[in-house]
């Protein structure tokens, strides 16, 4: 009897302990100031690879080393429990200085746990921000966090499989693939290949999950439909075009290697594998010349990408907002943000860093995504132009991405997509409308 | 009423003797963690479940009577998860029993060496089930080079090709199940092994003495002899099979199991609460699980107190 109950219970316990924390969380509401730009402030972030925990490390120690005035004191919590951490801590314990995950930006606002940050963090380092990263780090006009990298996302191909196979393949952003080429190359690409798969879409991270809804979502916008306008997803998440896109997703799933071990581009059991910047650096070792970087399918719009990664704000009850934003301004200046890019391969997300970037500015190797997120824009102003969409700035965010990533996953091993859609969109628009649109 | 055990009982709780003191102390800690740490969060969970509670809004949460339970009753994705779980229970409670109860007689054999094959059959409890889970994906995967697809296709000469295991919804939940006994039988199996041992050799020397066949000493020496074992054991499995959560997890977020055929209660409580902050929800799901369970709980121990005192 005791097992049985503590089987039903743990879930309660941690309920109960949640409403604990909603509670105290309720005692915060949003008073920054700005201090004496003195003394000591407490940073989080999440533990990323070593390379760039090592970046962050030497960032705080020379920033400590170059001034007597602020201290910094930095803690690591695992990537894995980052924002669930942040999630349960209550506004008032929160740091003066944290990262946080692009997407999830919105409800910490909701929830009053950052604080704006334009009248502590210098003009120059927003002017120096490029425009998604503004973009990314604004909610309702206001900017709340600015981030020292962005993301790319497009195909990377193995030009010499490409080749022998005679399958041509676009060099810009306007030749892209439309669905059927791209399906038809799929056809071609795994008809030449004795693994009898084309295209690796990093199965072994989970459809479910975020990288579902950052890797595909794209999709939806480039066939015209959406996550959601107008806080509804009834009729834009479930109209016809979202349906049409992923009816040609699934129409890929055959030629899709399940990647379990990771290897499936490198291993050459696949000519296309759909990724982000964060592969470029193991690809570019195991292929060498034969590696080129293709744009996602258009859908009917013009392709399109995702955009947004981590970024940085402040608690919402920081005492120490002169101090945590000159701490920012120096994280954000150049030598810092080469030396986080240079650890994790990502585009850099100020225009001085970027303008120089060996990889992303014209003539390297990833140009072509580097024009990808010049041409960027928010998910609820997407223009014909505008090619990387960043994940909807809402407070709703996790419920879209929760039901959208599941449809994605269910759709993925053949499920009706119509169905799959409008049972997420149903859900989305039932927990926006309990919520009063999360305004 | 003129029974005296209960004329003294009725005294003792009126009347506060000195040696009441030193047991009721003794049994505080362990109430007083119930009460903090089972039954308020409970209380907590069945108030919360009436609410369209957020987890960790600062905004108050506002009542909604039961509008989460009615939602809860007609949404097919929540009976399917029901479905599910009582599927999983229904297959692994007698399957994995039986097969534990053969392994333990397996090894309870007098051989050189035995202990190794009881080592070896033990050695998958040992493994967290996270790790399970993820050698499972690979034996499942639907590639063909799975080390399942692989075994069917040489063993079927090729006429079978390969199956998407985890993503068809008609081999989806019986994949979790023999993963899940294959993992956990060999606890059950060291439980059976203990209770065999303790059956004392001379009846079934007696046994054979009246000439019974090995199928009557089974049925007639083994089986009455674990009695109380097998009903530990069967209980047990039930509380497990119940809560199966981490394989059905892992599986489906990373690992393309089939979500609505796979999904369990708690899985649903879980994804509720913590992918969408709908802590409301979660409650309401926690409280008509625990009901149904704890209707489980009375039922199975009201037949097994009944065949004991028969």
């Amino acid at each position: 009897m005791k097992h049985r109950k503590k089987a039903g219970d743990g879930i309660v316990a941690v309920s109960a302990a949640a409403l604990l924390l909603a509670a105290c969380s309720s005692g915060g509401n949003g008073t920054s100031s700005a201090g004496d730009g003195t003394g000591d402030v407490e940073v989080w972030a999440h533990q990323g690879k070593d390379t760039e925990v090592a970046a962050l490390q030497d960032a705080v120690a020379n920033f400590n080393a170059s001034q007597t005035d602020i201290n910094v004191n930095l803690t690591l919590v695992p990537e894995a429990d980052y924002t669930t951490t942040i999630q349960s801590t209550s506004a008032g314990d929160l740091p003066d200085v944290l990262e946080l995950d692009g997407p999830t930006l919105a409800s910490f606002v909701y929830d009053a746990k950052v604080a704006p940050i334009d009248g502590y963090v210098s003009q120059d380092t927003i002017d120096n921000a490029t425009v998604g990263n503004v973009n990314q780090g604004t909610v309702d006009g206001t900017l709340y966090a600015l981030a020292q990298f962005n993301s790319g996302l497009g195909l990377f191909a193995n030009g010499a499989m490409l080749d022998a196979a005679g399958v041509s393949y676009p060099d810009s952003i306007e030749s892209a693939w439309t669905a059927d080429e791209f399906l038809s190359a799929l056809k071609t690409l795994a008809a030449a290949n004795d693994s009898g798969y084309a295209l690796d879409i990093k199965e072994n991270y989970g459809l479910g999950g975020e990288w579902g809804t950052y890797a595909f979502s794209p999709l939806l916008q480039s066939a015209g439909g959406n996550l959601i306008a107008d806080n509804r997803a009834s009729d834009v998440l479930d109209g016809p075009e979202s349906v049409s896109a992923m009816e040609a997703f699934q129409s890929w799933m055959p030629y899709v290697d399940p990647n379990e071990d990771d290897s499936a581009f490198v291993d050459g059991r696949v000519a296309i594998s759909w990724g982000g910047h964060w592969m470029y650096p193991g690809y570019s070792e195991a292929l060498g010349n034969d590696l080129v970087v293709l744009p996602l399918p258009d859908m009917g719009t013009g392709t399109k990408s995702g955009a947004g990664s981590w970024t940085w704000g402040m608690g919402s009850t920081t005492q120490q907002g002169a101090a945590a934003g000159a701490f920012l301004d120096y994280l954000l200046n150049d030598e810092n943000v080469k030396a986080m890019t240079t650890a994790n391969g990502a585009p850099p997300a100020t225009k001085s860093a970027l303008a120089t970037d060996a990889l992303y500015s014209a003539g390297g190797a990833l140009e072509l995504w580097g024009q990808q997120l010049e041409a960027g824009c928010n998910a609820d102003s997407i223009t014909e132009d505008c090619v990387t969409v960043l994940r909807p700035l809402t407070a709703g965010y996790p419920v879209i991405t929760s039901e959208f990533a599941s449809a994605l996953a269910a759709i993925a091993i053949g499920d009706d997509v119509q169905s799959a859609l409008t049972r997420a969109a149903t859900a989305i628009d039932q927990s926006f409308s309990d919520n009063n649109d999360y305004q | 009423m003129s029974n005296p055990t209960v004329e003294r009982t009725h005294r003792r709780v009126f009347r506060w003797t000195r040696q009441d003191i030193p047991g009721a102390a003794m049994a505080a800690p362990g109430v007083i963690g119930l009460l903090v740490f089972v039954a308020a969060p409970f209380l907590v969970a069945v108030v919360l479940s009436f609410f369209n509670a957020q987890l960790n809004s600062p905004r108050t949460p506002n009542f909604i009577g039961i509008t989460q339970y009615a939602r809860l009753f007609s949404d097919s994705q929540f009976w399917r998860a029901l479905g599910n779980n009582l599927t999983f229970a229904a297959f692994v409670i007698p399957v994995q029993t039986a097969i534990a109860l053969g392994l333990a007689m397996l090894v309870n054999q007098r051989l050189r060496g035995i202990s190794i094959f009881r080592a070896l059959f033990f050695l998958p409890v040992i493994f967290p089930m996270a790790l399970v889970a993820v050698v499972w994906r690979l034996i499942l995967s639907r590639s063909e080079d799975g080390l399942l697809n692989s075994l069917v296709h040489v063993t079927t000469f090729g006429q079978v090709g390969a199956q998407d295991w985890l993503g068809n919804s008609a081999t989806a939940l019986p994949s979790i199940i023999l993963l899940s006994i294959w993992q956990g039988v060999g606890f059950q199996m060291i439980i059976l092994l203990a209770g065999l041992q303790d059956i004392p050799q001379e009846r079934y020397e007696a046994a054979q003495l009246d000439r019974a066949s090995r199928w009557q000493q089974f049925l007639y020496v083994t089986l009455p002899g674990l009695r109380n074992t097998l009903i530990f054991v069967v209980l047990l499995t039930s509380i497990l099979a119940f809560r199966v959560y981490d394989q059905v997890y892992i599986l489906i977020t990373s690992g393309g199991a089939n979500k609505s055929a796979t999904q369990t209660v708690l899985y649903q409580a879980t994804t509720s609460v913590f992918d969408q902050n709908n802590l409301g929800r979660a409650s309401a799901i926690t409280v008509v699980f625990f009901a149904i369970v704890l209707a489980i709980t009375v039922i199975q121990r009201r037949v097994v107190r009944q065949e004991s005192e028969a």
